[in-house]
């Protein structure tokens, strides 16, 4: 029997933003559904309310003209609605059995049998008597997705499903998908990603700050057209106009920089040497684990390392700890934004406070001073077009690309000499992305400089003057960004030579 | 003095009834630990379940209802820290601290005019057995039947939760609270049964003392129990077999350091009382060394407070 899910003036307020903004949409079984938008534009919110995890303040929702009331997790359960969430709802401690079994109603034999019929049918391997804790992502969706099979679904919500797999899980899962659609269960497919969307969904429902822009057949689409309506507004092409001039004063200067580690985790850094200039980015290549986190922590000062010598605006600041460093106007954005840059249990203001400058008044006689702090931070957070004005918001509750924003108007709202940052866009959608490399281009405009480590070539190529390859814990040479191609960077990155 | 077989199998079932308070109250924090729900109240629900078994038995004269009162003193004490902690949402290590506290202090209360008085002999079984068989006559018999169902207990608590379908859903939500509430399990009523289900425990362990073990009401009778119980669970990594063998070491260091101080040993008392909390920990330590099972018996959300996203 063919499935129609109808949802219908949906709206979901929340204080201080509106995450559901009179949503309606249509599916129809047989077809793959992409729900696009970025991070906060109201997908998780809406599939919280399909799922029965949350309440809409208003609107319905029809399932083949049924009128659901989805007041809890199981009465979507009953109306056959499966979920697969983005963060798994499996119980790590318990065996992939016990995962599956809390739930049923039958007794544990037929289940098995059912639980085996599935994984035979679609190809999966599992051992269902190891703890959850010891499966792969890959393997945890793929119990997820038992769960919901093992109820016959008519509708199979997928939340950023592949925000944890590797390519191969991915092409995996899109395999069992498109199964799935064939047997008739109803696909609704959650994803920020566009390649994705064209190459699995059918039809496309774009969502921006939680209203639905637009609904169209996947095939009439492509990347481009596909961001700007998830953006709004046409997404500028970044290019920044390269910026070398011999006879700029080198601001920074590295020299003898090595780093020898006897854990087995950690690059050797081989005497790396260089410097950068005021006003120039210099970007540093490389494909993860060469050397980037060990490059980033001494030049953070989070590792001291002896016999270095590092000059700073005509100091040596070797021997200086991160915070030492900043007062000397430097500034950090490490990879790991919820655990390294920001504290996700603080709030926002709280955050912004860790720096804790001297020049910066926070603090005085060893007391807080709250309200410059939450001003600061006012300040920031619409300066920066972070998506929210909450200041007592728990970081946690950021995305990614808001914490990113946040993280950087903390960084540089001291105006430092220079910038380093590792990573930065990792993880965002393309608004997100599009505006910290906007800024990064600011910064260099305002003669200020910056060192970007990024494993992303494109992202290197857009925004730094001059680049250099690190593999293996040493340093290619230094080249002007104008004479490097992404195939020149690939064959250095890759440990070849091009000369 | 000696040593001779009878007077062992009389000693084993000395440390065995000493350790009773222990198993049971250790057993039903388990289950309320299990399901994610840390409650430090353990002292206090047994003190509670001290005065109110002991009272209960000089004012009904009756040892049934004594048993059963107290198990129900132990769920309404329970209550209010389940009521604090899952409805309104309160800290549990604080709200546990407090309902120790509070409880010393209500026992202490309520026993003022039960002090003195004496107790009444509780019936114990098969003691014709006792007597008759050396050596495991005193071990195996003529215990009261709060003994026996003690030593089942961490049985009964293992099968529990490793065979049935109700155990696997305390499990879950001592897992992860949130998973549990988007499969559609009533985390709050869980945790409440749990809770309710320890306090229950708890005053039965307190009563074993004012009515089996020492029968008369001692204000603060329970000595600390309470919180070694509490340490017997974490060191026991939250497996119902390590509890009731932790319980069994600290019952029997007890009483052999007892003995030890009556043959005069030349090493400090202090050294020989603080024996029993330190053999413990280390024994326990040491079974419980294998760091996966400890993470596979580890409630994760043990302690964190669960509010449903509306």
């Amino acid at each position: 029997m063919a499935t129609d899910l109808r949802i219908s003036n949906i709206s979901k307020i929340y204080p201080g933003c509106i995450a559901n903004d009179n949503v309606s949409l249509q599916f129809k079984s047989g077809k793959i559904y992409a729900l696009l938008g970025e991070n906060g534009a109201g997908k998780s919110t809406l599939v919280k309310i399909l799922s029965g995890v949350i309440s809409p303040d208003n609107g319905e929702v029809f399932l083949n003209e049924k009128n659901l009331k989805l007041s809890s997790p199981l009465d979507a359960k009953k109306n056959k609605i499966g979920m697969v969430f983005q963060h798994f709802n499996l119980f790590e401690t318990l065996s992939v059995f016990e995962n599956l079994s809390i739930d049923a109603t039958e007794d544990n034999k037929s289940l098995r049998v059912r639980i085996n019929e599935i994984l035979k049918k679609y190809n999966f391997s599992i051992d269902l008597d190891v703890p959850v804790l010891n499966l792969s992502a890959g393997q945890k969706q793929k119990v997820e997705i038992i769960r919901c099979l093992l109820r016959s679904p008519k509708v199979l919500i997928m939340d950023e499903p592949t925000s944890v797999l590797t390519e191969q899980e991915t092409e995996e899962l899109f395999i069992s998908l498109k199964k799935f659609c064939d047997e008739g269960i109803l696909i609704i497919y959650i994803t920020h990603k566009l390649k994705e969307v064209l190459s699995l969904c059918d039809e496309v429902a774009v969502m921006r700050k939680g209203k639905v822009v637009s609904v169209s057949q996947t095939q009439n689409e492509k990347v481009e057209t596909l961001a700007n309506k998830m953006v709004c507004q046409k997404l500028a092409k970044i290019r920044k106009k390269i910026n070398i001039s011999k006879n700029k004063d080198e601001i920074f200067k590295v020299k003898h920089l090595n780093f020898y580690s006897d854990d087995p985790f950690e690059t050797n850094l081989i005497n790396l040497n260089f410097s950068v200039k005021k006003g120039e980015c210099l970007g540093i290549a490389g494909i993860s684990g060469n050397g980037q986190n060990e490059l980033f922590q001494i030049l953070s000062g989070e590792i001291i390392t002896p016999d270095t010598s590092i000059i700073f605006r005509n100091k040596e600041i070797a021997k200086l700890n991160p915070k030492q460093r900043r007062e000397y106007l430097m500034a950090f954005s490490p990879e790991d934004r919820i655990s390294q840059a920001a504290v996700p249990e603080l709030k926002i203001f709280e955050n912004v406070a860790l720096n804790n400058f001297k020049s910066s008044n926070f603090f005085e006689k060893g007391l807080v001073n709250e309200r410059k702090i939450k001003e600061h931070s006012k300040k920031i957070l619409s300066d920066f077009s972070v998506n929210t004005d909450n200041v007592e918001l728990k970081s946690q509750f950021l995305s990614g690309g808001n914490l990113q924003k946040l993280i950087l108007g903390r960084e540089l709202i001291t105006a430092p000499e220079l910038l380093i940052c590792y990573n930065p866009t990792w993880g965002l959608d393309v608004g997100a992305i599009n505006y910290i490399h906007e800024t990064l281009i600011k910064i260099n405009d305002q003669e200020k400089s910056t060192i970007l480590i990024s494993t992303d070539t494109e992202e290197l190529l857009k925004l730094s003057d001059r680049i250099a390859v690190i593999y293996k814990g040493k340093l290619s040479k230094i080249m002007p960004s104008d004479e490097v191609t992404p195939e020149k960077l690939g064959v250095l990155m890759g440990g070849g030579s091009i000369d | 003095m000696s040593l001779d077989i009878s007077f062992i199998g009389i000693l084993i079932g000395s440390i065995m009834a000493s350790s009773v308070p222990l198993i049971l109250a250790a057993s039903g924090e388990l289950i309320t630990e299990r399901s994610g729900v840390l409650n430090l109240g353990v002292e206090g629900m047994m003190i509670i379940g001290a005065i109110s078994g002991f009272a209960l038995m000089v004012i009904t004269d009756n040892l049934f209802i004594a048993i059963v009162g107290t198990m129900l003193s132990g769920v309404i004490i329970s209550l209010i820290f389940g009521f604090l902690t899952q409805s309104l949402l309160t800290n549990h290590v604080a709200t546990g601290l407090a309902l120790t506290i509070f409880g010393i202090g209500l026992s202490a209360m309520l026993g003022k005019n039960f002090v003195g008085i004496p107790g009444k002999e509780f019936p114990i079984l098969f003691s014709s057995l006792r007597e008759s068989i050396p050596f495991f006559g005193p071990i195996l018999f003529g215990h009261s039947i709060v003994l026996y169902f003690a030593f089942a207990l961490p049985f009964l608590t293992n099968y529990f939760l490793k065979k049935t379908k109700l155990g696997l859903v305390v499990r879950a939500v001592g897992d992860s609270p949130v998973s549990a509430s988007n499969q559609g399990i009533n985390v709050i009523l869980v945790r409440y049964c749990c809770i309710l289900y320890g306090g229950a425990m708890c005053g039965l362990a307190g009563a074993y003392l004012s009515l089996i073990y020492t029968p008369q009401w001692i204000e603060n009778m329970t000595a600390g129990r309470g919180w070694i119980a509490l340490a017997l669970v974490v060191f026991a990594t939250w497996s119902p077999i390590k509890v009731l063998i932790g319980a069994l070491i600290f019952g029997g260091i007890t009483i052999l350091q007892l003995h030890m101080q009556a043959i005069g040993f030349r090493i400090p008392v202090q050294f020989l009382s603080a024996l029993p909390y330190l053999m413990t920990i280390i024994v326990l330590v040491v079974i419980s060394r294998d760091s996966r099972k400890i993470k596979l018996n580890t409630p994760t959300s043990l302690g964190r407070i669960f509010y449903k996203e509306k």
